[in-house]
């Protein structure tokens, strides 16, 4: 029986829905599971913790901890990770997973994958699988170690809301301060805007929207969809949307669940940025416009008028 | 102060990359300095130039990597150390971590500055992996470098709930994100005067260590074989009757892709 | 009339004059060389033509009238020159005659006619242009104190002689000549008087005097002249009016055939250039003298400042005050650019014994630096290099291979360029174009095209040079396919470089980024010369331009045609027809590349005929005097962020034309002018098409 310690992915004091992904990728491979949240006032999460699929739940709970700092934070999930006797630990893809995740590794003498999109067990054998260079082709590493750490890529398993595990929860020392590296302060950055790399829906806004006016109305389409609103670098440029909202190559990636190019031409630096989205829907009066060779939807026509017809739409299904 | 930075040559991702037989096909691909250790190097002149440190490149790889180094001294960079062993070709990021651990502890150096990634691997390993090593602090994902005294800097790292500001006492490991500064295109007179410039060649055996001894005969994980992506293809493209087609794509979306 | 006084006068006049002249050329010779010394049959050409011709000026249709108004004052000049050595032997021989122009010779009396009209003609040009000046006031004069002084002193020059010969008409026709005055009195041509109608009329403005009076007029009037004369020349070195007397040497010296000489071939190679920081022109000395002549040839008309693309889109980039500013900061260091130049006289090559030298010649460095201080930035970036200043001045000033040479300095001896240029460097170093897309997609567009490439088959007549935008560019890459389209439909055997072809290096020579041009020309000269190419068909000015006259500096001799050239002479050997289909208003943008660079102007034109049933209109601003784009001189590059856009500019003017088809024949013009419709709002009114994309929806 493989034991997977899951790190819980908490933003804000809220838990993320990677942790409950990961549980359940975790129980499909028929692991015995449990969770680990480090941080300060994280106690209360365990009931959630147990409801996505963790069968024990390590909590880490200390004022010291309420900033991230990679040493203490490394040092808690292996102390658990000790404590459960864990053959692999599993973080969400964050930053907190890509900074802790080698330190625990080296401390517990494990291998380390960043950014999987698969695991399987058979046997003893465990092979992972993730992309490299720059997504463009996918490597299957064999772990030779007897433990593995790894970075989970977001959206790579699907929580499966069956799952369920038992409340059980563990105790464990507050690691020490880094004294070494002592983080004085967080700037938040918090706007109260939904974050293009965590939104399900993406609405991206494109040159073909002209002016302000343009940009109002499809910022009214990402609201109706409760979507992070992106944009192309024409947008930025002009300075009529934000420097980082610009999605591309040089700007964010993101993978949604949808992403809806509007006005979008679909040069190949925007769509470094969002071909890694699940489904892609292009709005554009230019029937030979890039993007629409890879939008899996095209509606070819002027957005003024396509717009509001699709906002017509969605108020009907939410309806 | 005395700073070792860190590059490794990679392939240019700008090209198509083929796979073939569970291998990447080589023909036809050219390979150039990872994109993040240049935001390394550039941090490590930057301070030179603020704050006289001595900056020394080590440049990791089973290559000639002399162009790249050429480019980094043209940059800045006052020393460059090559290690070429044609066993490096095999290694995996712990391993590369041991090899900066031996030229760290061969050296005296006050702090390092390595790239966040790889452009090949994308691992991200190395640099924190060094850190653990060596037990000095590593902050990682870094944007600003900033020296307090002749034994602490403060770095910003860009960290899921906004920018984290840290203290940290020398020496120590830190890694760098794009997003520290933006490499400088090197001046030409750089470029022709680092031509004269002489890179330290040395294997591991002239390290003093071995490829078994950093562990790289029995690495943590191995590369299996290579797959190709799928490529993404146009889907349905809908022309005419705005009202209709945005009705019939929303259907689609709801019931076919089932993403709204 | 008094040899003592005269001989004084010219003494001190003239020897002021040589004096001034001396020390102005010493300071051009304290510039570095140049051969301009070739060619002489062909320079005394061009010296007849432009400078005698007044071509620029009487040959321009806009501003014809003031063309014509200098052309008479410069013609009057010349010919006035002649009588003003007769007036100087006047003043030691009472009746002194030049030998072929005397009382003898018919000649002498056609002069004489010749000399009178003249001068009436140069009155009334100088009182037209005091009216231009004060009444109508074009925005391109600087009116300033030194113009009217000037045209005062023109002014006073006909007057006093008309009145000196009036006076002596009055006196020997109606006083009975009581001093004896001699005159032309030839028994075969007559009496002087009957030749000069105006000396006649003017005598009789002064016809009230009396003979004593008269007499003094005379002397007077006679003095007046000479000193006037004398003072006209020696105020000319000092200011714009220097172009008198340079601009006939200036524009006998200028660049021969292609459009002005080409950029040096930098030897990178050479420690010594980057110790001596001799790469490009990073000060004042590095000029060479011809530069020099230039800038003493500025006459400030500000023909330049109305065509450049860069200054009627409010950029601070001003031709005439560039060549002014730099011309000030000449004089104002003469004196330790003439010491700096005699101890570079000592220099003998030996690095020990010169160091001591070198070390005096810093010593007479200017105090401002050339690019930054003297010359802003942002002015020396602004250029699109597109000629149209080069085009229309009168004297022939190189201001762009000046400009070029400048970069130079900037981007490899200090590093400094605009930042943006950075990405394109970059991209053109690693991938072979300046976007920095892979070098493997370069082929992509050609794909299912059944389009050969050089490495199955070189042994093809032609060479298609596609170029970046053609390969990479989404928009451009239609413009590749219809072309393919049409040299197959004319069954022409081409094939493409494919992968192998890369960056001609135009923008970055443009830039002045000599080593990365150095660098993309040598590997495509390999690539070529491997394959023994002879004939490449240029899709791009750009391409085309440096291809063919960039290329051979580095051992790269090809027959390069434009896509536009080599389509006409298709359709006029009848390997493809096209219909007469187009309809719409059509007219046509010269790409500044294709026209100003290369001379063609007619080609695109001619196939543009064949094609519209509603006729080709001209916009305003076409052919030799096109309005540029915006893109050249490497600034597709680069962010524009002062004034208002060129391309905009230009769509606007294509837009008031009423076409509704714009056809060009250069990637960089399309990507311009089409963002510039979008932008007004008016694309979809208004189609920009390259030539080779409506012959090829016109093919028969």
């Amino acid at each position: 029986m493989t034991n997977i310690l899951v790190v819980a992915d908490i933003k804000q004091g809220v838990l993320k829905g990677s942790t409950a992904e990961l549980l359940s990728k975790a129980k499909e491979l028929g692991a015995a599971t449990a969770a680990v949240a480090v941080g300060s006032n994280v106690t209360d999460l365990a009931p959630q913790l147990a409801a996505a699929g963790s069968d024990t739940q390590y909590i880490a709970d200390d004022p010291s901890l309420e900033i991230f700092s990679a040493a203490p934070f490394a040092a808690a999930v292996a102390d658990a990770a000790k404590a459960f006797n864990a053959d692999m630990v599993w973080f969400g893809f964050s930053e907190t997973g890509k900074a802790a995740a080698p330190r625990v590794a080296v401390q517990l003498e494990a291998a380390c994958a960043t950014e999987i999109i698969d695991v399987a067990i058979d046997g003893d054998v465990v092979h992972i699988t993730r992309p490299a260079i720059a997504n463009k082709v996918l490597q299957k590493m064999k772990i030779n170690a007897p433990k593995l750490v790894a970075v989970v890529r977001a959206g790579a398993f699907e929580a499966d809301p069956e799952v369920t595990g038992t409340e059980n929860v563990v105790t464990l020392d507050p690691p020490e301060k880094d004294m070494a590296a002592a983080v004085k302060e967080l700037i938040s950055d918090a706007s109260g805007e939904i974050d293009l790399a965590d939104a399900d829906i993406v609405v991206s806004v494109g040159r073909g929207a002209k002016d302000q006016a343009g940009v109002d109305l499809v910022k009214d389409l990402a609201d109706d969809l409760a979507a992070g609103f992106g944009s192309s670098r024409a947008m930025v440029d002009a300075g009529l949307m934000a420097h980082n909202k610009q999605v591309g190559q040089t700007g964010k990636i993101v993978a949604p669940s949808l992403y809806v190019a509007v006005g979008i031409s679909g040069a190949i630096q925007h769509l470094a940025g969002m071909n890694g989205a699940k489904v892609i829907l292009a709005v554009n009066k230019d029937p030979e416009a890039p993007i629409f060779n890879v939008a899996d939807f095209g509606i070819v026509g002027n957005l003024f008028d396509v717009i509001p017809l699709l906002k017509e739409e969605i108020k009907k299904i939410r309806a | 102060m005395k700073i070792l930075t860190t590059v490794k040559k990679v392939v240019d991702v700008e090209l198509n990359i083929h796979v073939e037989n569970g291998a990447i096909v080589e023909k036809g691909l050219q390979y150039v300095i990872n994109a993040w250790d240049e935001n390394a190097v550039e941090a490590a002149v930057q301070l030179k130039e603020a704050h006289k440190a001595e900056t020394t490149l080590v440049s990791l790889g089973s290559t000639d990597n002399t162009d790249i180094i050429r480019k980094c001294y043209a940059m800045g960079i006052d020393n460059a150390i090559h290690i070429d062993d044609p066993a490096l070709a095999e290694a995996d990021s712990p391993t590369f971590a041991r090899v900066l651990q031996k030229v760290y502890e061969a050296g005296d150096y006050d702090l390092v500055i390595a790239g966040k990634q790889a452009q090949d691997t994308d691992a991200g390993q190395a640099g924190i992996m060094l850190g653990e090593f060596l037990g000095i602090p590593c902050v990682s994902n870094v944007i600003e470098i900033k020296v307090t005294d002749d034994t602490h800097i403060q770095v910003s790292r860009l960290g899921d709930a906004g920018t984290e500001i840290v203290d940290v006492t020398l020496p120590a490991v830190v890694t760098v994100s794009d997003s520290i500064n933006e490499p400088r295109l090197p001046a030409m007179r750089g470029i022709m005067m680092a031509k004269k410039k002489k890179i330290t060649v040395m294997d591991l055996a002239g390290l003093g260590t071995s490829f078994e001894e950093i562990g790289g005969t029995a690495p943590a994980s191995a590369v299996v074989e290579f797959m190709p992506v799928q490529k993404r293809k146009g889907g349905q493209k809908f022309e005419g009757d705005p009202a209709e087609i945005t009705a019939q794509v929303v259907q689609l979306l709801v019931n076919e892709a089932k993403v709204l | 009339m008094s040899p003592l006084l005269m001989t004084v006068l010219l003494a001190v006049g003239l020897g002021f004059f040589a004096r001034t002249m001396y020390q102005r050329i010493l300071l051009l010779t304290s510039l570095e060389p140049a051969d301009r010394f070739n060619r002489i049959k062909d320079r005394l050409k061009n010296l007849v033509i432009i400078a005698f011709g007044q071509k620029r000026l009487v040959g321009r249709k806009k501003e014809r009238a003031s063309g014509i108004m200098h052309a008479f004052i410069f013609w009057g000049f010349c010919i006035l020159l002649i009588r003003s050595l007769t007036l100087y032997g006047h003043g030691y021989v009472e009746g002194f005659q030049l030998p072929l122009l005397g009382e003898s010779s018919f000649l002498g009396y056609l002069y004489l006619a010749l000399k009178d009209v003249t001068e009436a003609v140069v009155l009334i040009m100088v009182i037209y242009a005091f009216y231009r000046r004060l009444v109508v006031r074009p925005t391109r004069l600087h009116n300033t104190w030194e113009a009217y002084l000037v045209l005062a002193l023109i002014g006073v020059l006909m007057v006093s002689d008309l009145l000196f010969d009036g006076a002596r008409f009055m006196l020997i026709t109606a006083h009975g000549n009581p001093a004896d005055l001699h005159y032309f009195n030839n028994p075969t041509f007559g009496q002087e008087f009957f030749w000069t109608p105006v000396t006649v009329a003017a005598g009789h403005v002064i016809s009230g005097f009396s003979a004593v009076g008269l007499e003094r007029v005379m002397v007077l009037m006679f003095w007046v002249h000479v000193i006037t004369q004398l003072i006209f020349l020696n105020i000319l070195p000092f200011g714009k009016h220097f172009h008198v007397i340079t601009s006939l040497p200036n524009v006998f010296f200028k660049s021969l055939d292609y459009p002005h000489e080409k950029i040096k071939l930098l030897d990178l190679e050479d420690e010594s250039v980057w110790e001596d920081e001799t790469l490009g022109v990073n000060h004042l000395h590095q000029l060479n003298w011809k530069q020099g002549l230039d800038l003493y040839t500025c006459t400030e008309c500000g023909r330049c400042k109305e065509v450049c693309p860069t200054y009627v889109t409010d950029k601070p980039l001003n031709l005439h005050d560039f060549n002014d500013t730099l011309k000030a900061e000449l004089y104002a260091n003469a004196d330790n650019l003439i010491l700096r130049a005699k101890l570079a006289g000592n220099l003998t090559g030996d690095a020990e014994a010169d160091a001591k030298t070198k070390e005096k010649m810093a010593v007479f460095k200017p105090e401002k630096a050339l690019v930054g201080e003297v010359i802003a930035l942002d002015t020396l970036w602004a250029c699109t290099t597109c000629r149209a200043c080069e085009q229309v001045c009168p004297v022939t000033i190189e201001q762009v291979p000046r400009i070029i040479a400048m970069r130079q300095g900037q981007t490899l001896m200090q590093g400094e360029y605009p930042e943006e240029l950075n990405t394109a460097f970059k991209g053109l170093e690693r991938n072979g174009n300046p976007w920095g897309i892979g070098y493997d997609k370069r082929a992509d567009w050609a794909e299912g095209l059944d389009v050969k490439l050089m490495a199955d088959d070189p042994n093809v007549e032609y060479l298609l040079w596609v170029g970046c935008a053609g390969s990479f560019d989404d928009r451009t890459q239609k413009v590749s396919k219809a072309l393919v389209k049409i040299l197959k439909a004319a069954g022409v055997d081409f094939a493409i470089l494919g992968t192998e072809e890369k960056c001609t290096g135009d923008f970055a020579r443009r830039a002045g980024n000599e080593m990365m041009y150095q660098m993309m020309a040598t590997e495509n000269i390999e690539t070529l010369n491997n394959y023994k190419v002879k004939k490449i068909i240029a899709a791009c000015p750009h391409c085309l331009n440096t291809l063919k006259h960039d290329y051979p500096q580095m051992g790269g001799h090809y027959e390069v045609i434009h896509h536009t050239d080599f389509i006409n002479q298709l359709i006029a050997d009848g390997k493809i027809r096209v219909k007469k289909s187009l309809g719409g208003a059509l007219t046509y943008h010269d790409p500044c590349y294709l026209g100003r660079y290369n001379g063609i102007y007619d080609a695109p034109r001619s196939i543009l005929a064949g094609m519209s049933n509603h006729g080709l209109s001209e916009l305003p601003r076409h052919g030799t005097e096109s309005f540029c784009c915006g893109a050249g001189g490497g600034r597709m590059w680069m962010e524009e962020t002062i004034g208002t856009r060129i391309n905009v500019e230009r769509s606007r003017e294509i837009v008031d034309e009423k076409a509704e088809t714009v056809a060009v024949g250069c990637p960089f013009c399309l990507t311009m002018i089409e963002d510039g419709m979008k932008e007004l709002d008016k694309d979809e009114q208004v189609k920009t098409r390259d030539i080779a994309e409506l012959v090829a929806e016109h093919l028969a």
